[in-house]
């Protein structure tokens, strides 16, 4: 089962970024890349840097805000935290996900009859 | 929405970039240092730790990257970078980077100058509220309709076989007003009537002057929106016979000779006699709604025009049911049309206009007269005003800016040669960055933002130039010259501004996109092999611009050469009188209310005291002034003739007896005129010798006798010949004149224009005059004073405005064609060091390498030559076709040389050797430099 990793799709790093801070609460960077690579089992092939421009990005939808604290080992660190907005996008972006997977399992599946 | 905010957080990342920056690398080492820590943590060593936490991160540069791009604004930042990029890159040839910016500096500069003629002069709209929504009234009938007597200006374009005016009598008006108002759901919200009143006397203190002033009808103010800075305006009320007589005074009048008196309302003020009492002052700029250059200084009711002008009334009186003098204009309401307009008027206006105007001609026929010959309405916009004079301003005006498009394109071709030989030495440098993926594009576009970014220095140093220009223009011009109505400011206002922008944008991209095209042409692996430096082959193009160059300097020359010499020429012309010491001014007593007999009086004190001035060794006047461009003519016939036959024409001239002795025209035969030539005495006249050429060719002219055919219905008997003079004007030939004696006929003495000679300089003697005249009466303002000579002179304007421009203009096209020519020169012998060397080392000498760079120059400029000989040739075709309607402005540009042809040799010679002159010099300065090569340094430097 863990033989290969999936890399990261693009556009479904939104998702589980938004997932992971509506579980979470607030986190820093680091935080978010660690989580989404455990929850994956390791599965994922994450390069950690590139959750910072998705960050960058989703902040500036207004999806998450952001504000400067200490992090466990005593350094400044940026802590992520979601916004209303963003609570309701990560809504919209489940369903569309769950939608687009439903089409594409039934489409693959073998149609009876 | 969200592209808001975007754009909002986007901005901010431009502005903060250093702090952002700074929080992302703080933020992207926490998360490293953080990684390390855990492997640390699981048992690695510190190396192997941060190898895997790189890993794991992925390629940093990368994020960063991309980081940034998606912070900021991408391509502000590129247009920012690309600035800073060409700062650099012209700071590092400042030489050259200044005569660049200097150059296009003036160029644009002269193009501004001139936008803000155009803008002063075609573009200003009335300083009202919504001018857009002011319409001029006109009217057009059949030619078989005639007005009974027209006062005024109308310069209306109509189709043939039709007239069309632009006044209105004043019962028409009326009835069309009553009309407009009766109606409540017209699509006209206000109808009023405007006119001139020029040149009424006004008493100014102690002193009486002449101003232009305008008569208005009660809702002029209220139709224009326009509200007084002081006072009130002139309302309804006080447009009726009775009501109290009112005057509103200009901004600049006001200023000038009331010093800006905020106690002025209610003051009394005298015009032409009348007592008015002023109730306001019009803001600043407000110049009346009349022709360009007509300013108003007085402003009053039309109830009132009798009482200024008396028997001249334009208005109706007992014997006259007036004369078509007055300007129109309506106000549209919102939304309404010109079309609607028409239906809702046009009715009233035909019954009126029916009325007021004699049937057609017996000889027409009444069946013949299609609808479109009834008289009816027709509208122009009235945002400007009257138009009709603008239009004759236009001519010189686009003349003008032919001229200084020309030498701006001569400016933009000397930067197009200068971008292209530095776009051959930074090949190398182009060639790796595409090399490196670069797209041409992107590079093209760094490329112009260098010229851009010249064009853009060189038009905000040409908006200063344009600033100091336009007080010399507005000096150097005066109605005379045909170019800047009177009164008129030029202002750099935003829309001049934005001009200048654009046309500098436009310079920019203008000049720079073909180089930076060429730069980016690249075959890249013959680029990067060969060496750095160039063949210093010339590419075509430049000696393509080098020739266009020289072509248009040659133009512009030539076309100054001739204008010089028409100048020369026309400064030449013999009068036909002495005007040398020759003091001029002009009274007008009939203005002030002198009726015929106390004219003669008034003229004979006067020259009593004038004969004895000091000084003065002789006093006559006329009653034309020569050389001034006035003219009184008549229509008259030979004796034997009948009532019914043609009439002949003459000028005509009115003098004092010591006329031609004291104006120094030759008496040739016959008697002179003599005091005793008054009413009492038979008619007589003296003619001039065109006159009896034309009409007394083999006959004794003396004893003769002609009848006028105006309504005085004269006759005269021809008792002398004088010589010729000259007129009108220095240009004109001469003409047929006929003099008459002042006393005997006083209806025509109303205006007299004096002259006296002087034994010394005239100008003292004006206050000396002035003094006479006010101790007759003080309130007969004296006019027009000056030299004889300077106001022939003045009267050359034209001629001396196109001789200055051009001269300015064709003298900097020469200068930047010689620099360009330099700069092209010498780049091509710095890149061609190599060849001269070898040259050198296999025999040549020295005078034949000057002569091969020099020859690689002049080949230009003669073919430059031959160019600017072509391009001549076809125009001077152009200006002598026959297409061109007669008044229209190719007409009058052809017309204004004189005793000069527009191939004349002499002009085209001296202009050739000037341009080949400069050209050697040009070429002769780096053929030094060639000269001075060094065979074995060339062969040796790479």
């Amino acid at each position: 089962m863990a033989d290969t990793k999936h890399v990261v799709l693009p556009g479904t790093l939104n998702l589980l970024i938004l997932k992971t801070l509506a579980s979470l609460g607030e986190l820093h960077g680091y935080g978010i890349a660690r989580r989404i690579e455990q929850v994956s089992d390791d599965l994922l092939e994450l390069n950690q840097g590139t959750v910072y421009p998705a960050l960058l990005k989703l902040e500036q939808m207004g999806w998450i805000r952001t504000r400067w604290s200490t992090s466990e080992n005593n350094r400044r660190a940026k802590y992520y935290s979601l916004t209303r907005a963003g609570r309701k996008q990560l809504t919209v972006e489940e369903d569309a996900w769950r939608r687009t997977s439903a089409i594409v399992t039934r489409f693959l599946t073998p149609s009876e009859k | 929405m969200t592209s808001l905010r975007i754009l909002l957080s986007k901005l901010r990342g431009l502005f903060l970039k250093r702090r952002l920056e700074q929080d992302m690398q703080d933020e992207i080492n926490a998360h490293l240092e953080m990684l390390i820590e855990d492997h640390v943590r699981q048992g690695m060593t510190p190396e192997e730790a941060r190898y895997l936490a790189l890993r794991k991160f992925g390629g940093v540069e990368q994020v960063k990257e991309t980081h940034r791009e998606r912070r900021t604004l991408a391509p502000v930042e590129t247009l920012l970078r690309d600035l800073k990029y060409g700062f650099r890159m012209l700071r590092r040839s400042p030489g050259v980077t200044a005569v660049a910016v200097l150059s296009l500096a003036l160029g644009i500069g002269a193009n501004t100058a001139l936008f803000s003629v155009v803008d002063a002069v075609l573009l200003k709209t009335l300083p009202v509220e919504d001018p857009e929504r002011l319409l001029v009234f006109e009217w057009q009938a059949g030619r078989q309709y005639r007005t009974s007597g027209m006062s005024g200006t109308s310069n209306v374009d109509g189709p043939p076989g039709t007239r069309s005016l632009s006044l209105f009598r004043y019962d028409v008006f009326e009835k069309l007003h009553r009309a407009q108002s009766a109606t409540p759901e017209s699509p006209v919200s206000d109808l009023f009537a405007f006119a001139p009143l020029p040149e009424l006397t006004a008493k100014l203190g102690d002193q009486a002057e002449i101003v232009d002033g305008q008569a208005v009808s009660g809702n002029y103010f209220n139709g224009l929106r326009l509200n007084p800075i002081l006072g009130r305006a002139i309302t309804t009320e006080d447009d009726r016979p009775g009501s109290t007589q009112v005057v509103v005074l200009s901004y600049q009048l006001w200023q000038d000779r009331f010093g800006a008196n905020p106690n002025v309302i209610g003051q009394q003020f005298k015009l032409n006699q009348q007592s008015l009492t002023i109730i306001g002052v019009t803001p600043r700029g407000f110049n009346g709604t009349l022709q360009v250059g007509f300013n108003p200084a007085v402003t009053v009711p039309l109830s009132i025009e009798p009482l200024l002008r008396g028997d001249n009334s334009n208005l109706a009186t007992a014997n006259s049911p007036g004369v078509w003098w007055l300007n129109v204009m309506g106000r549209l309401k919102p939304g309404a049309t010109e079309e609607q307009v028409r239906q809702s008027l046009n009715g009233a206006f035909q019954t009126a206009a029916l009325e007021a105007m004699p049937p057609p001609r017996k000889s027409s026929d009444p069946a013949q007269l299609a609808p479109k010959d009834y008289p009816h309405l027709r509208f122009e916009p009235g945002n400007l005003g009257m138009m009709d004079r603008r239009k004759s301003y236009a001519s010189t005006i686009y003349g003008l800016f032919i001229v200084v498009a020309l030498v701006l394109l001569i400016a933009c071709a000397n930067l197009a040669n200068l971008l292209l030989a530095r776009a051959t030495v930074r090949r190398p440098e182009i060639s790796v960055r595409v090399a490196i993926g670069a797209g041409r594009w992107r590079l093209i576009r760094q490329l112009l933002t260098e010229s851009l970014l010249l064009a853009t220095l060189g038009g905000a140093i040409g908006v200063l130039f344009a600033f100091w220009g336009k007080s010399a223009l507005v000096a150097l011009t005066d109605n005379e010259t045909g170019l800047l109505p009177n009164g008129v400011e030029l202002s750099l206002n935003w829309r001049v501004l934005v001009f200048t922008l654009a046309v500098s944008l436009l310079t920019g991209v203008l000049f720079g996109f073909v180089p930076a095209w060429r730069a980016t042409t690249l075959d890249l692996s013959t680029t990067l092999k060969e060496s750095s430096r160039a063949t210093g082959r010339v590419s075509g193009l430049s000696k393509g611009l080098l020739v266009v160059q020289v072509a248009l300097s040659a133009l512009l020359l030539v076309g100054a050469g001739l204008f010089i010499r028409t100048l020369y020429n026309l400064q030449r012309i013999k009068l036909g009188f002495n005007p040398e010491n020759l003091l001029v001014f002009r009274l007008q007593p009939e203005r002030a209310g002198y009726k015929e007999d106390q004219l003669l009086r008034f003229y004979q004190q006067l020259f009593e005291r004038l004969d004895h001035l000091p000084s003065v060794s002789g006093a006559t006047f006329a009653r034309v002034e020569l050389v001034a461009n006035e003219n009184w003519s008549n229509g008259f016939l030979l004796p034997g003739e009948s009532v019914d036959a043609t009439e002949h024409d003459t000028m005509r001239q009115m003098v004092r007896e010591n006329y031609f002795a004291t104006m120094e025209i030759p008496f040739l035969r016959g008697r002179e005129f003599t005091p005793h030539d008054n009413l009492h005495a038979p008619a007589v006249a003296i003619v001039n010798q065109t006159f009896q050429h034309q009409y007394f060719p083999n006959e004794e002219v003396l004893g003769k006798r002609i009848r006028f055919t105006d309504d005085n219905k004269l006759e005269v008997e021809i008792v002398g010949v004088v010589a010729d003079t000259k007129y009108d004007r220095q240009r004109d030939q001469d003409q047929p004149l006929l003099y008459t004696p002042w006393q005997q006929d006083p209806t025509s003495i109303g205006e007299m224009h004096f002259a006296l000679r002087t034994v010394s300089n005239p100008a003292t003697l004006a206050e000396r005059v002035r003094l006479v005249v006010r101790e007759l009466d003080s309130n007969l303002p004296v006019t027009q004073v000056g030299t004889q000579s300077a106001r022939a002179e003045a009267t050359l304007g034209q001629e001396r405005l196109y001789a200055r421009l051009l001269s300015f203009f064709g003298i900097l096209a020469l200068v930047l064609a010689a620099i360009g020519l330099f700069g092209v020169l010498a780049y091509s012998v710095s890149q061609r060091t190599k060849e001269i060397g070898i040259r050198m080392a296999f025999g040549a000498q020295v005078a034949q390498v000057i002569r091969l760079v020099i020859w690689q120059g002049m080949k230009l400029v003669l073919l430059g030559l031959v160019v600017s000989a072509l391009i001549g040739y076809v125009l001077k075709r152009l200006l002598e076709c026959e297409y061109f309607a007669p008044d229209s402005w190719q007409q009058q540009m052809a017309q204004q040389l004189y005793g000069v042809k527009i191939s004349d040799p002499l002009t085209l010679i001296v202009i050739a050797t000037l341009l080949t002159l400069v050209a050697l010099l040009s070429c002769w300065l780096p053929a030094r430099r060639a000269a001075k090569v060094d065979p074995l340094v060339a062969l040796r430097y790479e």
